[in-house]
């Protein structure tokens, strides 16, 4: 029905039905224009008389020659693209082609080229112009202090550390929830704790604290803001360092179930290993000095060693080796 | 006892410095030339005659520096995360350059595996149920590790680096601040003997 080429003219034309059993008629008119597309370019202000008389167009004007054609080699880009703009073919001097080829053919040209539109360009960003920021910039910076190049030396003298998160996204909102949560680590060794007070805070603390790397580790983030969640985390580190200097009249009950590593000494281990060498060697007498005499023996001593050495660390080949060298002496087998 | 001496000296030189607003309009017309207009830095517009004269004059005296001592950042962390690898590859060589100018130290500059996530729907809007059709989405991944900076310089380079951020393109930063132990845990309130400890 309709031509793809604009060659043709279509003429005003005036179609007729007729309904079967009425006596209507519905005209259908088309309208075509006289000045098809491809038609070269006519004088302007003169509208063709053979048309409907459109009203007198502005004047056409024809687009001078691109810009790269007056750009010097040596001259400042950063002037060109000072910001962030879409990508203009006629402002960037260089032969860039883009999109999927045609067949047999190659990627398209920059002039017209969506895709080179579409993608972010990073034309404002050349070396030359990242220079010229930084050097404006750099009044504002300041340096890092020479004494502690190295992490050993920054633990030492700044143990607390503080990691906190922040986003930059675009979408319906700017905000992100993750960004309010704070994370305090420290390492339990820079702390001013004794023993009982170590203790106390581990149990007090739980599976915050990672044993093989000493370091405790408390996360906030049930407060609104960063600056409440940080301290949050300060308040509780201060209650537990001094809760756990504290102590209580029920920790006297503590029991043997409740101690964080094995003793030996009260231990089943003890009294079994005594009452075996106080039978093998009854002409020795009984009585709390011999007993003690036992206990100064190399090797109960190593046999205690051995059995600590078991039931802290767990069984390994090394372990069970120092406890087999130990009964093997005590017993003198 | 000499090394603390030092190390004290330059922490008591680490101030805070703020930016003056004066100078920031100075630094963004600096990089206007002719009509652009720029949408990311706020600022009022100036005619280009007059930031020559005024750009190096106002630069040393709008720096204030104040009596707060500086945050000291161990590490920061910056991940980038986008959908086109190329952008992402320009993005590293800008922030990167740009940390260098700085005298920024970068540590590690790696590319984290990229993620795909699919989802198979169906292709009609009614039955046709043996007919899907698959999208995916990637989103590759850029880690530019930073370390052994002043909260200034942090501040100065994140905002740069984010100001400069392609469309398209998220940052997540984390920073590890480091700090002294706080004086009121250097000794502990109660004294250590079990006979006379105050009640709760």
């Amino acid at each position: 029905m309709a031509t793809h080429s604009s060659k043709a003219l279509f003429s005003v034309g005036r179609t007729s039905f007729s309904y079967i059993g009425l006596s209507k008629s519905t005209s259908r008119v088309t309208y075509a224009t006289a000045l098809s597309v491809n038609n070269p370019p006519r004088t302007k202000g003169f509208p063709d008389r053979n048309g409907r008389g459109t009203f007198p167009r502005r004047p056409k004007r024809e687009p001078g020659e691109p810009r790269t054609e007056k750009m010097a080699p040596d001259q400042d880009w950063t002037s060109v693209y000072p910001a962030a703009t879409p990508f203009r073919p006629n402002s960037v001097p260089l032969p860039v082609r883009m999109g999927y080829p045609v067949k047999g053919g190659v990627p398209p040209l920059k002039k017209g080229n969506l895709e080179l539109i579409k993608i972010p360009n990073f034309l404002h960003l050349t070396p030359a112009a990242i220079r010229k920021h930084c050097e404006a910039l750099k009044p504002f910076c300041t340096e890092w202090p020479s004494a502690l190049d190295t992490d050993p030396k920054c633990d030492e003298r700044f143990p607390v550390k503080i990691e906190s998160r922040e986003f930059v996204s675009a979408g319906p909102s700017i905000r992100n929830p993750a960004a309010r949560g704070v994370q305090l680590s420290i390492k339990l060794s820079s702390l001013n704790l004794d023993d009982h007070a170590r203790k106390k805070m581990l149990k007090l603390v739980g599976e915050r604290y990672c044993r093989d790397t000493d370091v405790l580790t408390i996360r906030a983030d049930s407060c609104p803001l960063r600056q409440q969640n940080y301290d949050y985390a300060m308040y509780l580190l201060t209650v537990l360092y001094h809760e756990s200097w504290k102590t209580e009249a029920w920790e006297a009950e503590k029991t043997v179930a409740d101690m964080e590593e094995y003793m030996w000494e009260d231990s089943p281990s003890q009294k079994n290993i005594l009452e075996l060498l106080m039978r093998m060697k009854v002409s020795e007498g009984d009585g709390q000095e011999a007993r003690e005499q036992l206990l100064e023996r190399r090797d109960v001593q190593e046999y205690k060693d051995s059995v600590t050495r078991l039931k802290n660390e767990g069984e390994s080949e090394s372990s069970m080796l120092q406890y087999k060298e130990a009964v093997k002496k005590v017993l003198n087998v | 006892m000499a090394a603390l001496m030092a190390v004290r000296r330059q922490f008591l030189a680490c101030f805070r410095l703020t930016r003056d607003i004066s100078l920031v309009r100075c630094l963004g017309t600096s990089f206007v030339h002719g009509k652009c207009n720029l949408n990311r830095i706020l600022l009022s517009q100036t005619p280009s005659t007059h930031f020559h004269t005024s750009a190096l004059v106002s630069t040393a005296s709008a720096v204030t520096v104040t009596e707060e001592p500086d945050t000291l950042l161990q590490k920061v962390v910056i991940l980038v995360k986008g959908h086109d690898r190329a952008v992402l590859d320009s993005y590293e060589f800008f922030a990167s350059l740009a940390a260098q100018e700085l005298g920024i130290n970068v540590s590690q500059v790696s590319e984290p595996r990229k993620d795909i996530e699919r989802m198979t729907l169906l292709k009609s809007i009614h039955i046709f149920k043996k007919h899907r059709v698959q999208y995916e989405m990637r989103t590759h991944y850029r880690r530019i590790e930073i370390s052994h900076i002043t909260g200034c310089t942090a501040q100065v380079y994140l905002e740069y680096i984010q100001r400069n951020l392609p469309e398209g393109v998220a940052m997540e930063v984390t920073k590890t601040a480091m700090e002294k132990v706080p004086d009121h845990i250097l000794e502990p309130m109660w004294k250590p003997q079990p006979a006379d400890e105050p009640n709760q």
